[in-house]
């Protein structure tokens, strides 16, 4: 008696009708994320036990393809790269836009809109195309950067070879990058700044702290929650990195020796040049891996009550 | 205070510090701009001009030849016309795709809804470049390599999008949508004359960062794109990156061109712009 539903309700329910709008769209969104996210998901965990080139036969090979992985020196180099470029993009990219931010902070009126869009404009332009503007800029020995430092420094113009040597390479990449979005930092900075009141700093002048003092126990801690959404974004996008490494190490990507040779390349160049499908899934795995802990990481940071 | 001498040494002080400031802030924003000065500059000289040994920063010869090699040789127009087609269509499937299903999931009660928002957000965690080789696959099943299909399918939906969306359409008050269904509108009826004009600044900033993704994505044409037509603008920049030792004029000719279109849906919607970036950042 008790297990029964009350047979009025269930009347009730099957009486709605049915939405020609819900059904359209959710059945849409049902087909394409089943079609683009959820099935090549499970499908490249499947190809990661495998062995294929596309053309022959498939043949299950369990677990090698991780085992090769982990013996592969060009994935654990790719691996740091991804890290190292996580490292640099963080700290760097925070603290040269927090520093501009700081300065732009202090100026008022037309000169302040003016400063924005002059570190602004990086941002409206197009990675691939910038990318290549920066490697003819990092030419060798003749280049512009090289005349520069060797004019303002006097380094040896035979010693700045940038892109080419594998001691610098990744670095030239990375600075290049932290230009590029130095302007988007900036502005989430100084919006941020923008909503400390002016309270907060009239009553530290009159305890007598000093400029520096107000930045680091003011202004810093009240920016954390623009700091952590940085940091998540830049993590994120280090570990997906490939663009500029592409555009700027020429052919084979990813040189001189494998010197900036970063993941989601690896993966591709395994793939599509070396015709090892599963080994270039298995690659991705270890990305997603990575990916989704970093997701993790960020939710958790986001969920903890910021105050001061 | 009283002392006047005391007052100008403040103000002396003060002044410095400012113009100080201002000397920073103007060297550190020509050193940001530099790069692009230099590039459109040196678009103009003659390719073996632009990287010599002998350095000057203006041309000595304005010329357009490297303009007109890259439209001739390059057919960087055609690369144009790809890309356009890619980029505005994507844009357009990903805007009416997200609000519609921000509706959908904001506003609308269906059974398996949380289900189904699942897998849109888990979606989220797996960015395309994860699953490129199944989705090579599938692409390739469906014979659409060298195909605008191939191109822009696996970026018709955007997670990302269907939850900005469903976050904007969260602040729609649900009595406006009442009160148009007691009048007898339909869902779709509502959906286009209720719920777009809401959030159509929304859309603006949704749009823009979708049109600028999509104009520079890279990867994924390189696994689509065998043959020369269906070449987007970053594949053919690509080539150039392979031989810039010997083509340095006309890649900087190229690069302005494709960073060209971004400086004009800049100048329309700035606010939007900005305001869409820093939501989100750049893709790597």
């Amino acid at each position: 008696m008790l297990k029964q539903n009350p047979p009025a309700l269930r009347v009730e329910k099957r009486r709605r009708p049915l939405n020609p709008f819900v059904l359209v769209v959710a059945l849409s969104v049902l087909i394409y994320y089943t079609l683009v996210g959820a099935w090549p998901f499970i499908y490249n965990i499947w190809l990661t036990f495998r062995k294929t080139d596309m053309i022959t036969e498939d043949k299950f090979i369990g677990l090698r393809n991780y085992k090769y992985l982990i013996g592969d020196p060009v994935f654990w180099k790719s691996l740091w790269h991804n890290f190292y470029y996580l490292g640099v993009m963080v700290s760097v990219g925070i603290i040269t836009s927090l520093v501009i931010a700081a300065l732009i902070y202090r100026t008022r009126g037309a000169m302040r809109k003016v400063y924005t869009a002059m570190f602004f404009a990086p941002v409206v332009t197009s990675m691939v195309a910038i990318a290549l503007v920066w490697t003819l800029l990092y030419f060798p020995k003749i280049g512009v950067f090289a005349r520069v430092l060797s004019g303002l420094f006097g380094i040896s113009t035979e010693r700045l070879t940038f892109l080419q040597s594998t001691t610098t390479a990744l670095l030239c990449i990375m600075i290049m990058d932290i230009w590029r979005d130095t302007g988007i930092r900036t502005v989430i900075f100084l919006a941020g700044m923008d909503e400390i009141p002016d309270s907060l700093y009239e009553s530290a002048r009159i305890e007598g702290a000093s400029n520096l003092r107000q930045f680091f126990r003011i202004t810093i801690p009240l920016l954390t929650p623009q700091l952590i959404f940085i940091a998540a974004i830049y993590s994120i996008n280090a570990i997906r990195v490939y663009i500029p490494v592409y555009m700027m190490t020429g052919s084979p990507p990813g040189g001189p020796a494998n010197s900036t040779m970063v993941l989601t390349l690896f993966m591709y160049l395994s793939a599509f040049y070396g015709m090892r499908f599963g080994y270039g899934s298995a690659t991705a795995m270890v990305m997603f891996v990575i990916l989704f802990g970093l997701v993790l990481l960020e939710i958790k940071a986001f969920q903890q009550k910021w105050e001061y | 205070m009283a002392n006047p001498k005391g007052m100008n040494r403040y103000r002396a002080v003060k002044f410095a510090s400012k113009f100080s400031l201002h000397l920073v802030l103007i060297l550190g924003g020509l050193l940001m701009i530099f790069p692009l000065i230099w590039m459109i500059v040196s678009s103009f000289k003659p390719s073996l001009e632009v990287i010599s040994v002998e350095f000057r920063f203006f041309p000595k010869i304005w010329t357009l030849r490297n303009y007109s090699r890259v439209f001739r040789e390059v057919q960087i127009g055609r690369g144009y016309v790809n890309s356009i087609v890619v980029s505005s269509a994507v844009t357009a499937f990903v805007l009416l795709s997200a609000t519609a299903s921000g509706y959908l999931f904001a506003k609308l009660r269906f059974r398996g809804r949380d289900l189904l928002f699942f897998l849109v957000l888990a979606s989220v965690m797996i960015p395309p470049q994860i699953i490129i080789i199944p989705l090579y696959i599938l692409i390739n099943k469906f014979g659409w390599i060298d195909k605008y299909q191939g191109l822009v399918f696996p970026f018709m939906m955007n997670a990302f999008g269907i939850f900005l969306m469903r976050q904007f359409m969260y602040g729609i008050p649900s009595d406006l949508i009442e009160a148009a269904r007691i009048d007898g509108a339909t869902d779709f009826r509502i959906y286009f004359s209720v719920i777009i004009p809401l959030v159509r600044s929304s859309i603006a900033v949704l749009g823009i960062l979708i049109f600028l993704w999509t104009w520079d994505e890279l990867l994924w044409p390189l696994v689509v794109v065998h043959g020369n037509e269906m070449k987007t603008l970053p594949l053919i920049m690509a080539h150039f990156t392979q031989a810039e030792q010997q083509f340095p004029g006309e890649s900087l000719a190229a690069a302005t061109l494709v960073i060209g279109p971004i400086l004009v849906v800049y100048a329309f919607f700035q606010r939007h712009f900005v305001r869409g970036l820093s939501m989100t950042g750049l893709k790597g």
